[in-house]
């Protein structure tokens, strides 16, 4: 690297130094806003920007970094979440924090034995304080002052008539209009005014109502009391629970450690059922890919031959799949295969005679499945052997002159293998897509067909994915985030691990930098 | 890397092709059908349906709750910004990791594809809560708007790209930044106007690569765009069939296969920029 | 410094409680233009302004749930009775104090949108599922499930095809439950104070079982397509290639326009074990409105819904726009006359509404899978419900 001119130091420092500004002004917005977690995430940024442009040693990350911004806060950063998700109970009735629960707690009402309701006016001054006039259904009249609501005689002089008797104003307040009073419905509302020993609230827009409060939450008790019948509910596994287990719904986030991962990997169930839903998805994903870059392959190959006709009008036919939203195909493909109706075993039946349970036998299901998925799929492996054709291409253009081999023989000796380097990375990926691809499987058959005597609902077609799916959202309460988190980790550990053992396979991590 | 082929290879290759193309077409002819279908049936036993019609055509230029052209234009604006940058981005890293060695390079480029095989069941959730802090500090690049979108598309696009183009590069022999660089050139600007022209049929890939996933993603646009203004045509295209019970396939699959047309159109092109990297003497033999 | 920048935000939080309140609507395609219209009234009377957001129905949970607890979500919600019990449980709803207002509304329908005791909803419309029949395929649909089975055998041809009876089961409980619950199977018991027990599930009971052997019988022998889903029954009815289906409003309007000459009858009674005819029950769905419990304007939104949406003029207007019976009574009093609606009314008489606790998750899955298996024959229904019944207990940790 060379050190560049005095004026292009100047501006670089120039430019690290405004952003470092900007970053400052930044952090203490969100300090003052108690944004923390953001304000961390921030500092680490700006410091590690600070040290791209400082130092000479990180210039390579220099290339990387704006990448990378967008990785780790769209990528990085949910996969943290996950993490942190699945060490909680966030699950249905346990999806508030403990300070929202407690918060709409307090907020409850109940009615006293002897309920009052009030017709009111709502006067405002110049300075836009707001203040009610309440009448009793007895005719007893209140007027409002700060919180407290005191005993008023409107027959004094102080209070303006209007038409009808009503009182238009008082000490430079005046009375809000109905269109007036809907402006003013949050202020309204916010008002907790306290009359003897109850609460006098808005209850609609033409009316106020008393209300004693239900609960009070107790700091050091760490509880919750109910002041209607005095029960103390205290904390307990994300519920504010009584002492003889009653619960006040909702109840709310607590972190429970590992219990999700224990749940999962203790549950009966899962463990009879995993070797067999296991099995399944690395055969879906591994034959997915397979077919798919073969055929994919196999296209591009063809549809690269300078000598064949009509390339560009085939090229895009054959991406088609690629272009319809996999929601409708997966769904049409669904038809096709329909055992009775569908125009697969029509065409079937013509033909041979016959007809194939598709989506209804476990192997045909499986095999249904897969040929849709090479047919959404294999448009990816086309356009992708297309590009890496082209390098490939040049490395020929040498090699071929050396020797007379045949084109088949060229094509596995020397194709092949360029092809190879960057497209395995790309088989990798493309198997763990595969093996986490709950769409199609959703779309298609649902998991189905149903496995009898499974301990669990794991269905032919399940794989890991769509398996858990079903245990976290289909069971309990339904929407076991917490569960679901944790099991998504546990299918990040194993595909790792299946990646890993593939890039020692393929070699897709030497450096097969030749020419260099 | 071809030679001429006999008569009966061309006949053969041709036979494969078409074999490929029945393949590709079949199920798609179903969504024609249906697009001309006036009683919105997707299964039709028929395919060619009793009275067809343009109306499903026609609504979709003419229907105010409907605004197809809009969410053509949002879909190009949002899927070309994010293929042109992710182009660029991830030919800046791929560049890096070909081209420099500096530590933890391995870990990086290993870490690059194992963050994207992350299940991404709750990833969305995450998302969504994060583009509302966004906004709430920078309005306009947070939830429902397209460079928000963007933002996130783009950290999604990262990972195999990079990896992707990273295997190209690595076939472009070094020497020739070399002479670029000994003569003075920043290893930027080597990059700039050396490899970059040279890995132009990847860079093409990855464009439409990149445009067409963006095309078709549902899940995370549907939950960070609100009001049909706003939608992309994959959101737009779930608004007819979006009633469990009222699905208006029809309007449906035309959009659809007007959006296929589009993905088609810009395919053509691009497909020579692909091909550029053949070089004519590759052709001889 | 500190203290300066304290009072700043403060005071910009000021500003923005004394601003005018504005109601965020979510709705589906078939309810927001009517409250868009309403919204100009509203707006005209009141000086407030509504924003209806337009948002596909099967995203209108999860979405609220998502956005609810961040302050992001709208002040009213239009959804279906059976997201209650998940809303409530999570805290997203504020219960409804009806009023005088309450007598306007259907008891069956109030009940639905009832947890824990409280009422979370403002009912609009009730929908179940009946017999749409094709006349010119069947003039008179058979009154019980012996007298269907006879017709099935005389036109059924799979090679046309032609059916006589076609619904969703690829698999579709909800499709299904008539059958099962014509002779008294169901889905949860009930406590004694009325509220759902989800531990006493009735899917295998006796009743249930000879249901299902019915519909296993009518498969094995040719008489009922199995995998059928939405698309391919409405392609086969409106091929002409169905004489019946089972299924419900929503299908009226693309009948209409297929040209079917159609007729809405209840489904066929079945002849139980016992001797007796049962009536089959289906589900009844219930779709209202709801608030939002971290909505800021609850007064203006409960206002709005008991003065402008519950009156006869938008009630009516949606009811134009979507016809499914009004739960409204004023408003069902004036269409009442509808043939269609009395003839789904006839049937959803012996509705039961579908249960509306977060438990309902743990059982659809399971319930399907029973179907599928009864479907393929691959299992017994008595061993299909029974397993389906145990998985369920299981996965909502009964004893």
């Amino acid at each position: 690297m060379n050190g560049g001119s005095l004026l292009a130091q100047g501006l670089k420092y120039g430019l690290v130094a405004l952003l470092d500004a900007v970053v400052v002004w930044a952090a203490m917005a969100l300090l003052l806003r108690g944004d923390y977690l953001m304000v961390a995430l921030l500092g680490v940024a700006a410091l590690l920007l600070n040290f791209l442009v400082l130092s000479r040693r990180a210039y390579p990350l220099r290339f990387l970094l704006p990448g990378l911004v967008f990785l780790v806060a769209m990528v990085v950063y949910p996969i943290g979440y996950t993490i942190s998700v699945s060490l909680t109970n966030l699950q249905t009735g346990n999806l508030l924090t403990k300070a929202q629960v407690i918060a709409q707690l307090e907020g409850r009402y109940y009615l006293p034995p002897a309920p009052e309701t009030f017709t009111f006016w709502a006067f405002r001054n110049a300075q836009g304080d707001l203040r009610v006039i309440l009448t009793a259904r007895d005719g007893r009249t209140f007027i409002s002052r700060g919180n407290e609501l005191v005993p008023v005689d409107l027959s004094g002089p102080r209070y303006v008539r209007g038409a009808g008797g009503t009182v238009t104003g008082f000490d430079g307040y005046t009375r809000l209009t109905l269109p007036e009073i809907y402006q003013s419905l949050r202020a309204l509302e916010g008002l907790d005014l306290v009359l003897g020993d109850e609460h006098v609230r808005l209850t609609s827009v033409r009316e106020f109502g008393t209300y004693l409060r239900k609960y009070s939450y107790v700091p050091d008790q760490d509880a919750v009391v109910d002041l209607e019948t005095n029960v103390t509910y205290y904390a307990r596994e994300g519920s504010f629970t009584s002492p003889d287990g009653m619960r006040i719904e909702p109840g709310f986030q607590i972190y429970v450690g590992f219990r999700n991962y224990l749940d999962v990997l203790t549950h009966p169930g899962i463990r009879s059922d995993f070797a067999r839903v296991f099995g399944w998805t690395v055969v879906w994903s591994f034959l997915t890919v397979f077919f798919s870059f073969w055929v994919g392959l196999g296209l591009a190959y063809l549809l690269n031959d300078p000598y064949v006709r009509g390339r560009f009008a085939y090229r895009s036919l054959l991406i088609v799949p690629y272009a319809m939203p996999a929601f409708i195909s997966a769904l049409v493909w669904a038809g096709l295969f329909n055992a009775d109706l569908g125009v697969i075993n029509r065409i079937l039946g013509e033909l041979f005679g016959t007809k194939v349970r598709w989506l209804q036998d476990p192997m045909w299901a499986r095999a249904a499945l897969i040929f849709i998925n090479v047919w959404l799929t294999y448009p990816y492996m086309m356009i992708v052997s297309l590009g890496a054709l082209q390098s490939v291409s040049r490395e020929m253009y040498e090699a071929a002159r050396v020797d007379g081999a045949t084109g088949w023989q060229r094509f596995w000796t020397i194709t092949m293998p360029l092809l190879w380097v960057s497209v395995a990375p790309l088989l990798i990926g493309s198997f763990a897509f595969t093996f986490n691809n709950f769409t199609i499987i959703w779309l298609v058959t649902a998991g189905r067909p149903a496995v009898l005597g499974a301990a669990t609902p794991a269905g032919a077609t399940d794989i890991l994915i769509s398996w858990t799916y079903r245990l976290a959202f289909e069971g309990d309460r339904g929407n076991q985030l917490g569960l679901a988190s944790a099991v998504s980790i546990l299918i990040f550990i194993i595909i790792a691990a299946i990646s890993g053992v593939n890039f020692r396979f393929t070699r897709a991590l030497e450096d097969v930098s030749r020419g260099v | 890397m071809y030679s001429r082929p006999s008569w009966l290879g061309l006949v053969v290759r041709h036979v494969l092709i078409w074999i490929g193309v029945i393949y590709a077409l079949f199920p798609v002819l179903w969504i024609l059908s249906a697009s001309f279908n006036p009683t919105n049936n997707l299964l039709d036993q028929r395919l060619f349906p009793a009275n067809p019609t343009l109306d499903h055509y026609r609504r979709l230029f003419t229907d105010p709750a409907v605004p197809f052209p809009r969410w053509i234009l949002n879909t190009l604006i949002v899927s070309g910004t994010t293929a042109v940058i992710t182009v660029f981005l991830c030919a800046l890293g791929a560049y890096a990791f070909s081209r420099f060695r500096f530590r933890g390079r391995r870990a990086g480029l290993l870490s690059l594809l194992l963050v994207q095989m992350f299940p991404q069941m709750l990833a969305m959730v995450a998302i969504y809560l994060l583009l509302i802090r966004i906004k709430e500090i920078v309005p306009w690049l947070g939830y429902n708007t397209h460079p928000g979108l963007i933002m996130v598309y783009l950290g999604g696009a990262m990972g195999f790209n990079t990896w992707f183009m990273k295997g190209y590069f690595d076939t472009i022999p070094r020497s020739v930044e070399e002479s670029a660089l000994v003569d003075g050139a920043t290893p930027f600007q080597a990059f700039l106007r050396i490899v970059l022209p040279l890995a132009r049929p990847i860079l093409a890939v990855v464009l439409i690569i990149q445009f067409i996933t963006t095309y078709s993603e549902y899940v995370l646009a549907s939950i960070l765009l609100k009001g049909t203004d706003m939608y992309t045509l994959a959101v737009g295209l779930r608004f007819f069939i979006q009633a469990a019970y009222d699905r208006r396939w029809g309007a449906f699959s035309a959009a659809a296969i007007l959006g296929a047309l589009l993905i088609l159109a810009i395919f053509l092109p691009l497909q020579k920029l692909i091909i550029s990297g053949l070089t004519g003497g590759a052709v001889k033999e | 410094m500190r203290k300066l920048l304290w009072v700043a935000v403060a005071m910009v939080g000021l500003a923005a409680f004394a601003q005018a309140p504005k109601l965020v609507i979510w709705a589906d395609d078939t309810r927001a233009p009517v409250l868009r219209d309403l919204a100009v009234t509203f707006k005209a009377q009141t000086g407030v302004a509504i924003e209806v957001m337009e948002i596909a129905f099967d995203q209108l949970r999860g979405q609220f749930i998502t956005a609810a607890p961040t302050g992001q979500g709208p002040d009213i919600l239009v959804g279906a009775h059976d997201w209650v019990g998940e809303l409530a449980a999570n805290g997203l709803l504020e219960p409804v104090n009806f009023g005088p207002k309450l007598a306007e509304f259907s008891a069956v329908a109030v009940q639905a949108f009832s947890y824990g005791g409280k009422n979370y909803g403002v009912p609009q419309g009730t929908e179940n599922i009946a017999i749409i029949y094709n006349k010119k395929l069947v003039p008179q649909p058979p009154r019980t499930w012996d007298e269907l089975l006879v017709l099935a055998r005389q036109i059924t041809d799979p090679t046309k095809p032609m059916y006589a009876l076609v619904f969703q089961n690829g698999p579709d409980p909800y499709h299904w439950f008539p059958m099962l619950s014509a002779c008294g199977g169901y889905v949860f018991g009930t406590n004694r104070d009325g509220s759902l027990n989800p531990c006493d599930v009735g899917l295998a009971s006796a009743g249930a079982i000879h249901g299902a052997k019915l519909f296993a019988d009518m498969i094995a022998e040719g008489l009922l397509p199995a995998g059928v889903g939405w698309d391919t029954m409405r392609a086969l009815f409106f091929g002409g290639n169905a004489a019946m289906v089972i299924s419900g409003p929503w299908l009226v309007a693309d009948t209409k326009a297929a040209g079917i000459d159609y007729g809405i009858a209840p489904i066929p009674a079945i002849t139980c074990p016992n001797g007796a005819l049962g009536t089959p029950r289906p589900f009844i769905g219930v779709q209202g409105f709801m608030v939002n419990s971290f909505s800021k304007n609850k007064v203006l939104a409960f206002d709005f819904l008991l003065n402008y949406i519950a009156t006869t003029d938008t009630m009516l207007a949606l009811y134009n726009r979507n016809p499914r019976p009004p739960a409204h009574l004023p408003t069902f009093a004036l269409v009442a006359s509808d043939p269609d609606i009395a003839a789904f009314g006839t049937q959803g008489a012996f509705g039961i509404p579908m249960p509306n606790i977060p438990e309902m998750a743990s059982v659809w899955g399971a319930w399907a899978d029973a179907q599928s298996l009864i479907a393929n024959g691959q299992a017994t229904p008595e061993e299909a419900l029974k397993e389906a019944v145990a998985k369920i207990k299981a996965a909502l940790k009964c004893k």
